[in-house]
C-alpha cells in the first residue's frame, strides 16, 4: 500500500514501494501470461485431480468443491511455482493439504488413521507364498469384477492407505513423490502401500467370492 | 520361508521386496538379482504375477473419471475474474508522485509500464 506523499526534498522511504513493485512486475510475467500458462499446464490435469478427489471424498459434490478450491489455490500460488518442477505432484500436494485441512474435518464419517510403521517382523510374516493353485483362479476372478466393485473396495480402505495405493497404482507416482504429496517419510509410504494393498487384495478376493466368481474351496485351500 | 529349491536370494527376501520391484523402486543391481530369482522360482513368479495383475487392475478400474463440464467452466470463469482483479490491483499499487508531491495513479498495468519507462 502506498504511504502518504512525502514532502519534496525528503529522503524517500526505504521501501520505495512504487519503484520496487514496478521493477518486480517488469521482471515477472503479467497476470494474463500467468493465466495462459496455468490454462496450458494445469487445466489439462483437471480430470486426474477430480478422479483423485473422488477417491478421497467418496462423493461427487465434495470432490467438485475440493477440486475447485485446489485449483483456485494453485492459481493463486502459481507465480511461485517454478517451471521445470513437477506440476502434477505440486497440484496433488495442494489437493491433499486442502483435503486434510478442510474436507476431512467436515466429513460425517470418522476416518481411522492407522499410521504406525510396519515392522520387519510384519514384513517377514507377509513374505510367504500363498497356497499354490489359488492364484490363477484369483486373478481370473478379480478380472471379472465390475469397476464399481473395485472402486468400492478401494474406498473402504482407511484414508492414508487408500491415498497411498491410489497415488502409486492408479497415478503411478514414485514413492518419493508420494512422500512429498502426503507429507510423510518414504518408510511411511511403503508401510501404507504394503498394508493397503494387502487389505485390498483380501477384500477383492472376498467380493469375488460373494459374486460367485471364486468358489469357497478355491479360497480356503 | 522358501520354496525348497536353493536360490542365491531366499524366497522370503524376494517376496518382501516384490512390491519394491513391481513399483520400480529397486536399484538396478537389486532389481537384476530379483529378476534372476523370479526367472528360476515358479512360486515367487506366480506371486509376482498376481501383484502385478492387481496393480494393473487398479489402474484400469479406479481412474479415468472425468471432471464435470460445469466444474471446468466454473473454474475458468473464476480464474478469469481473479486475473482481471489482479490486473486492476497491480495497476493500483503503482503510484508515483510528481514534483509537486501530488500522487499520480495509473489505471492499467500496461499503461503504467509505458508511463514509467518514459518518465525514468
Amino acid at each position: 500500500m502506498p504511504g502518504r506523499p512525502t514532502a519534496v526534498g525528503e529522503e524517500p522511504a526505504p521501501t520505495d514501494s512504487s519503484d520496487q513493485s514496478a521493477e518486480e512486475q517488469g521482471a515477472q510475467e503479467t497476470p494474463e501470461q500467468r493465466t495462459a500458462r496455468f490454462e496450458r499446464d494445469a487445466m489439462p490435469l483437471l480430470d486426474q485431480l477430480y478422479a483423485a478427489a473422488l477417491r478421497m471424498t467418496r462423493n461427487p459434490a465434495d470432490a467438485e468443491d475440493l477440486v475447485q478450491e485446489t485449483y483456485l489455490k494453485a492459481y493463486g500460488a502459481f507465480a511461485s511455482f517454478r517451471a521445470g518442477t513437477n506440476l502434477r505432484a505440486w497440484l496433488y500436494r495442494i489437493l491433499t493439504n486442502t483435503y486434510i485441512n478442510g474436507y476431512r474435518k467436515r466429513q460425517r464419517q470418522p476416518v481411522a488413521q492407522p499410521t504406525e510403521e510396519i515392522t520387519d517382523w510384519q514384513l517377514a510374516q507377509a513374505a510367504q507364498h500363498t497356497s499354490a493353485g489359488l492364484r490363477s483362479a484369483e486373478m481370473d476372478a478379480l478380472d471379472r469384477l465390475p469397476d464399481s466393485d473395485v472402486k468400492d473396495a478401494l474406498s473402504q480402505l482407511a484414508e492414508d492407505f487408500r491415498m497411498a495405493v491410489y497415488l502409486a497404482d492408479v497415478e503411478g507416482f514414485a514413492y518419493k513423490e508420494i512422500a512429498e504429496i502426503m507429507g510423510t517419510p518414504i518408510g511411511t509410504v511403503m508401510s501404507r502401500l504394503h498394508r493397503g494393498r494387502k487389505q485390498l487384495r483380501d477384500m477383492l478376493t472376498g467380493v469375488a467370492r460373494e459374486r460367485g466368481f471364486l468358489r469357497d474351496a478355491e479360497v480356503a485351500s | 520361508m522358501s520354496c525348497g529349491d536353493p536360490h542365491d536370494t531366499d524366497c522370503s527376501e524376494v517376496l518382501a521386496e516384490l512390491w519394491l520391484f513391481l513399483d520400480n523402486e529397486c536399484d538396478h543391481q537389486r532389481g537384476e538379482l530379483l529378476r534372476r530369482h523370479l526367472d528360476e522360482c515358479g512360486p515367487c513368479l506366480e506371486e509376482f504375477g498376481l501383484e502385478e495383475h492387481l496393480k494393473a487392475l487398479l489402474a484400469r478400474k479406479c481412474g479415468g473419471d472425468h471432471a464435470p463440464d460445469a466444474l471446468r467452466h466454473r473454474l475458468r470463469q473464476s480464474i478469469h475474474e481473479i486475473m482481471l482483479r489482479q490486473a486492476v490491483l497491480g495497476a493500483e499499487v503503482i503510484v508515483q508522485q510528481d514534483d509537486d508531491g501530488a500522487i499520480v495513479e495509473v489505471s492499467t498495468t500496461v499503461e503504467s509500464h509505458a508511463w514509467l519507462s518514459t518518465e525514468s
